[in-house]
């Protein structure tokens, strides 16, 4: 089951959301979270969420957040 | 005493490898009695084998050599079956358990139920209606920052350039310091310099205020999966465009965002394209300069200057790819578009506030300090015959340093020295072109309108009336958002001091063509080097040679691109 997302992802034309990626693999959206962020863990996946911008920014005000402007990237996950 | 203890009925067991396993190694564990007291033995086998290293760290603490050894032997025995990939194994079976409990316990329905946000996204991500979307919703957002905030534009300014001057130069005059350099320093530079930035507060103001909303309402995930796919579908790396959403807030984050590619290579190309998302600093340039030269159509203009950006950096990304960065095919990618719900005013509010009070610090940091030596530089004559803070303008070191630029950009259009100093403090920060327009433009006496002495309490109830006039005048421009003009048809009014000012000097150094100019300055500081902050960030994150590329690159772009503005525009009409 777990190798299945990882070669859906690798068999993917384009961006998918994971609403129809989970429908694709007929998982409910939770369990494919769980799925990913185990191979997130495991180094096989990227999530974006845990690569915020992290430098000096001098144009803006990071809050307990982090950047504002960087809270509105959208959720995204990838193959390594 | 009878206890009653819960037993599941079903028991997930793993394969019969792992299940011989993790009996001997419970075994091997339950001779501890320190791990016994601490964690259920079965459980400890499986996270061990799993390979949590907290926990085997606390094995070998507490357990010493013979439950070390007990587990490095079980996991040998198990990768002759497994490989590296235990773990991935014991998780599998785990989710194939539930999967398999939950398919006998549950009965489904054959075809799932559509929710709301299923049928919005057939609409607002259809491959066909999904762009033309997009580009409406932009369309609606920069008219709220022109039509809807112009009338709170104009109250600030007629605040500031009013009474805040007028109560400065009381000040001064009681304490007898006016008619020094001090007046000079805080009217023709703190006011009209900074004063000339924060005039724009309402104009970011509707922009968060519309950013907010698309982003708290799930719709900005829906917009980059949208230009993903068509980004995906030109070759490009779809997932670029998720950092240049960011970048229409602020280039620094957006560079920082392309952390999340995964090639070195489309991480670099990426960055060289976010600073062509128009980033919010670069509004007030573009409000200041269409409601001069377009008045009646600024809001197109505005859009016109985004999409622009966009098309500059699809344009750029392709051949790019085909060139320099190598035509590898991009990587596939999930995004997350999050159900759609009502933004809340509460996070709406937030969210303005805390954009909105980030170019404020702004202000009062980068922007009063560049001002302050803009001031300096204009106050300081290297000819003719004046002195300190009592020279005319064009005799200044400012107009000096500015003037060495001038040949670079007359063939744009704009070869003076007012906007050549303008776009080289724009290096700083974008918003001070602004403030340094303001600051060499200004006429002096003619922003000051002659009014007679004013209590206190009088310019109060004036700055009280004034809002309410300026927020009946932006609700009646609310509608204009879908074409319809509820605001009385003005008469062409004259020019005032600035806004003159600033049509001569576009006049005198295109001959004639002031408009054409104005156009190719705005496509230029749309285009052009990044401020220095962003320069920096791109130092950081992809080393001193791309970051070359990009400064040199960017310029010779915005260059080009206003050239052909000017110059077709020139053949053309």
């Amino acid at each position: 089951m777990l190798q299945k997302v990882l070669q859906a992802l690798e068999e993917t034309q384009g961006p998918v959301s994971l609403d129809e990626l989970s429908r694709q693999l007929e998982l409910d959206v939770g369990v494919l979270e769980g799925m990913i962020d185990f191979w997130v863990r495991k180094g096989k996946l990227k999530d974006s969420r845990l690569a915020a911008c992290a430098g000096g920014c001098g144009n803006c005000n990071p809050g307990a957040q982090g950047c504002t402007f960087d809270r509105g990237r959208p959720r995204s996950i990838t193959l390594t | 005493m009878t206890s009653f203890a819960l037993t599941p009925s079903l028991r997930m067991t793993y394969a019969s490898p792992i299940e011989v396993e993790l009996t001997r190694l419970s075994e091997a564990l339950g001779h501890c009695p320190d791990l016994v007291a601490r964690y259920p033995m079965r459980w400890l086998a499986i996270q061990l084998l799993e390979g949590d290293t907290l926990l085997q760290a606390e094995v070998e603490r507490l357990g010493g050599s013979v439950a070390s050894e007990a587990l490095a032997a079980s996991r040998m025995r198990l990768e002759t079956h497994y490989g590296e990939d235990l773990d991935v194994a014991m998780v599998d079976q785990r989710y194939r358990f539930v999967h398999d409990l939950a398919a006998q316990a549950l009965t489904r329905p054959k075809t799932p139920s559509l929710t709301m946000s299923d049928r919005v996204d057939r609409i607002v991500t259809n491959r066909w209606l999904g762009i033309p979307i997009f580009l409406g919703l932009m369309w609606v957002v920069f008219k709220l920052t022109t039509d809807v905030a112009a009338p709170f534009v104009d109250w600030i300014d007629a605040v500031l350039t009013g009474p805040v001057s007028h109560w400065i130069t009381s000040l001064l005059s009681i304490t007898g310091l006016s008619g020094g350099w001090l007046e000079s320093l805080l009217i023709d530079g703190v006011i009209a310099g900074v004063g000339g930035v924060l005039v724009f507060i309402p104009v970011l103001f509707s922009l968060y205020f519309a950013l907010a909303i698309l982003e708290d309402s799930g719709y900005m995930a829906r917009s980059a999966f949208v230009m993903d796919r068509l980004m995906h579908r030109l070759g490009l790396h779809g997932k670029s465009f998720l950092p240049m959403v960011v970048g229409f807030g602020c280039s620094v984050p957006a560079i920082y965002a392309t952390r999340t590619l995964e090639n070195e290579r489309d991480r670099i190309l990426t960055g060289l394209l976010v600073p062509f998302m128009s980033c919010s600093a670069r509004l007030p340039v573009y409000v200041l300069v269409a409601a001069i030269f377009f008045p009646t159509m600024a809001g197109l203009v505005i859009f016109g200057l985004y999409l622009t950006g966009i098309l500059v950096a699809i344009g750029l990304g392709m051949l790019l790819k085909r060139t320099l960065f190598g035509n590898e095919l991009p990587t596939p990618f999930v995004i997350e578009l999050p159900p759609y719900r009502l933004p809340t005013l509460r996070n709406i509010w937030h969210q303005m506030w805390e954009r909105t009070s980030a170019f404020l610090q702004h202000a009062w940091t980068i922007i009063l300090g560049t001002s302050m030596v803009v001031w300096l530089l204009l106050a300081l004559p290297v000819s003719g015959e004046g002195s300190f803070a009592d020279t005319d303008v064009d005799q200044s070191a400012f107009a000096a340093v500015s003037g060495v630029m001038t040949p670079v950009f007359a063939p744009l259009g704009f070869g003076s020295w007012e906007t050549s100093g303008a776009l080289l403090t724009g290096f700083v920060a974008k918003e001070v072109v602004v403030s340094t327009m303001i600051q060499v433009y200004n006429v002096p006496g003619a922003e000051e309108e002659e009014v007679g002495a004013t209590t206190i309490g009088e310019d109060l109830l004036a700055i009280g009336g004034g809002f309410l006039s300026a927020t009946g005048d932006a609700l009646k421009a609310l509608p204009s958002i879908i074409g319809i003009n509820l605001a009385a048809e003005e008469d062409e009014q004259a020019p005032d001091g600035l806004t003159g000012a600033i049509r001569q000097g576009f006049d005198a150094s295109s001959g004639g063509h002031g408009a054409l100019a104005a156009l190719a300055f705005l496509v230029f500081v749309l285009l052009y080097t990044p401020c220095m902050v962003a320069v920096a960030a791109a130092r950081q994150e992809f080393g001193s040679r791309w970051m070359w590329v990009s400064i040199i690159g960017q310029f010779v772009i915005a260059w080009l691109a206003a050239l052909i503005v000017f110059q077709g525009g020139r053949f053309f009409l």
